[in-house]
């Protein structure tokens, strides 16, 4: 089968268009900003962030992709639409699961000697950022020899700042009237009436799931923890079962003869050749979906209250 | 022929009249449609109606019209001339549908069909005949696509008009004949005229009748292929001699309503398709191992990257 259009394989971008500070790449002090890969703490794989002229700022990397999109650039086409998001982030994030992962241990350490990592060596210089050294007490105990620091990780001190951003998120995600119940997918999606009815939790939820994005599984289930969300059971479960039983003392008869195609003379029927589409249908799961005659039944009447 | 208003902005649609006959308005009048363009993947299609009383049919008939093919470019100059001097009894009206709407009408998400787009045309000119006052009685159509139905149409359209289609009615009508000579001169001249918006420097202007078999017409379409942008307004972008070429010649463009086969739309895009949705190795183990991003994200299609 030859496909009508074939695309070739994505070529180099030489450039790239981003939405980006005036302060990030005022450039008159020392240095570039420059693009670093880190170590990202939700997914523990590799993610674009920058730092900014001097390392002395965090920026987080997010690329608006949809299908469908190029750019004209001046007298250029560039065939990938994307367009970056270059926003300011708090480094903590980004050295709190080297804290985590030597807190194991127990010991007060220097940070310095923590923030060491082979695979991303970039991930020293979120010490240099300004906000680095100065908020590294809202996530661990300090002790303090002479001049130098030692840091120990602290699970408690931990949840109480992840509590204080879920917070601040609440309050940013009520300023922006962002939608956060259920039920909308998409953020272009003309609402008609506006949500007043959204929940506390539905704010607390939803905001615990933005910094869920920064911090790893097992902070954010401890989070959820801490602030005292209990965790959603599943929609499966939540579901009513399929059929109501009816109750009744009387003997339970059946409600249909099955038993003429117990006899010797109903042979089967060999079965007809099914088409392409009848063959898919065939393979599809059944199991929980009600049967096409359960529609017709006659209601059992709800309660009344 | 004053084609100025059409030459500001080439790229749209617009109507050229003459001015009602004062006759037209008190008598019992018949009026004539016809086309111009409407095959070449080049240039305009133009509408025109040319009306008059019915009682000067007879006057219009010793003008000599007769159907705009039989007659040469400059029988139809002169005959148009007499036409437009005739102003006491003989009104016309003209829509110029430009490449480009042609284009844009037929490419649009919603496909509005030649056809279609024909037969608006010829009633919203019919429309503004009765608008400016003309005592319709009887209208003339050559015909576009099936007679009876393109009549059906149009009379329940003009309920108070008697409306005849007929194939071939440029020849049989003189009003029908007189309609294709204004229809025609101002395809000419348009297509003469064209100003080309884009910047080509010196147009090579030799492209032939701008019908698809014409080879003079291909060459020309294959010297003005812009890989990026196809071709100048000038060209019908949805015919199919042009988007075989664009096809095979210039870079491919993808749009959203691209039609493509569900999964193997989905597999490109790489999502999963409906159906494996209900397979039975998808409905059990749902545990990705994927990170899934909050919907904050997602809704707003924005993704981490790891390189640029």
């Amino acid at each position: 089968m030859a496909t009508k259009k074939k695309r070739a394989p994505n070529g180099e971008n030489d450039s790239w268009v981003a939405m980006v500070a005036d302060s990030v790449i005022d450039t008159q002090n020392s240095g570039d900003p420059t693009f670093v890969r880190l170590k990202n703490p939700s997914t523990d794989t590799a993610s674009l962030y920058m730092l900014g002229k001097g390392d002395l700022q965090l920026y987080e990397v997010k690329a608006f992709e949809e299908e469908f999109h190029s750019w004209f650039i001046g007298q250029t086409v560039q065939r990938d639409g994307k367009l970056l998001f270059i926003t300011q982030m708090d480094p903590l994030y980004l050295i709190l699961p080297y804290l985590v992962k030597s807190g194991k241990e127990g010991k007060f350490q220097p940070v310095s000697q923590l923030l060491m990592d082979e695979e991303f060596p970039a991930c020293s210089r979120l010490l240099s950022c300004t906000s680095s050294s100065a908020s590294l007490h809202h996530v661990t105990d300090e002790k303090e020899v002479g001049s130098l620091k030692f840091h120990r990780y602290s699970q408690e001190k931990t949840m109480n700042w992840l509590k204080k951003k879920v917070d601040r998120t609440v309050v940013a995600l009520k300023k922006r009237n962002i939608s956060v119940g259920g039920g909308v997918k998409s953020s272009t999606y003309i609402r008609v009436k506006s949500e007043s009815h959204c929940s506390e939790e539905d704010y607390l939820r939803y905001a615990h799931g933005l910094i869920s994005e920064y911090i790893s599984d097992d902070l954010s289930k401890a989070l959820l923890t801490h602030l005292q969300l209990p965790e959603l059971t599943s929609p499966k479960e939540a579901e009513p079962p399929s059929k109501k039983r009816k109750i009744s003392d009387q003997p339970v008869e059946a409600g249909e003869d099955y038993s003429k195609f117990n006899s010797a003379d109903f042979a089967r029927k060999p079965p007809k050749k099914m088409t392409a589409a009848q063959k898919t249908l065939a393979k599809v799961d059944k199991s929980g979906m009600k049967p096409m005659s359960s529609f017709f039944n006659p209601k059992v009447k709800a309660e009344k209250k | 022929m004053d084609l100025g208003a059409f030459e500001a902005d080439n790229s749209v649609s617009c109507r050229l009249v003459s001015q009602i006959p004062d006759v037209c308005r008190t008598e019992d009048c018949c009026l004539g449609i016809d086309e111009a363009g409407r095959g070449p993947v080049l240039g305009p299609m133009v509408y025109g109606i040319c009306f008059c009383p019915v009682s000067k049919k007879e006057e219009l008939k010793e003008l000599k019209v007769a159907d705009s093919k039989t007659l040469a470019e400059a029988e139809r100059e002169k005959l148009f001339e007499k036409l437009d001097k005739a102003n006491s009894y003989i009104g016309w009206a003209l829509q110029i549908l430009s490449p480009n709407v042609i284009s844009t009408s037929m490419l649009q998400r919603t496909k509005y069909n030649l056809n279609a787009l024909s037969h608006d045309t010829a009633i919203s000119l019919v429309q503004y005949a009765l608008d400016s006052g003309v005592q319709l009685k009887e209208v003339f159509v050559d015909t576009v696509g099936p007679a009876e139905k393109y009549e059906e149409k149009l009379s329940q359209q003009f309920p108070s008009v008697e409306v005849t289609v007929r194939p071939k009615a440029d020849s049989l009508f003189p009003i029908v004949s007189a309609a294709s000579i204004c229809a025609k001169v101002a395809r000419d001249h348009v297509v003469k005229g064209w100003s080309f918006p884009e910047d080509l420097g010196d147009v090579d202007t030799d492209y032939g009748s701008g019908y698809p078999n014409d080879p003079k017409t291909k060459a020309w379409l294959l010297k003005y292929l812009d890989p990026v942008f196809g071709y100048p307004q000038f060209v019908r972008f949805s015919w199919s001699t042009a988007q075989t070429l664009m096809d095979s010649k210039a870079v491919s463009v993808h749009w959203d309503d691209d039609e493509e086969d569900g999964e193997k739309a989905a597999q490109r895009q790489n999502k999963k398709s409906m159906l494996s949705y209900f397979s039975v190795s998808a409905g059990r183990n749902n545990q990705s191992p994927a990170h899934q991003a909050h919907r904050f994200f997602t809704e707003r299609r924005l993704k981490n990257l790891d390189t640029l």
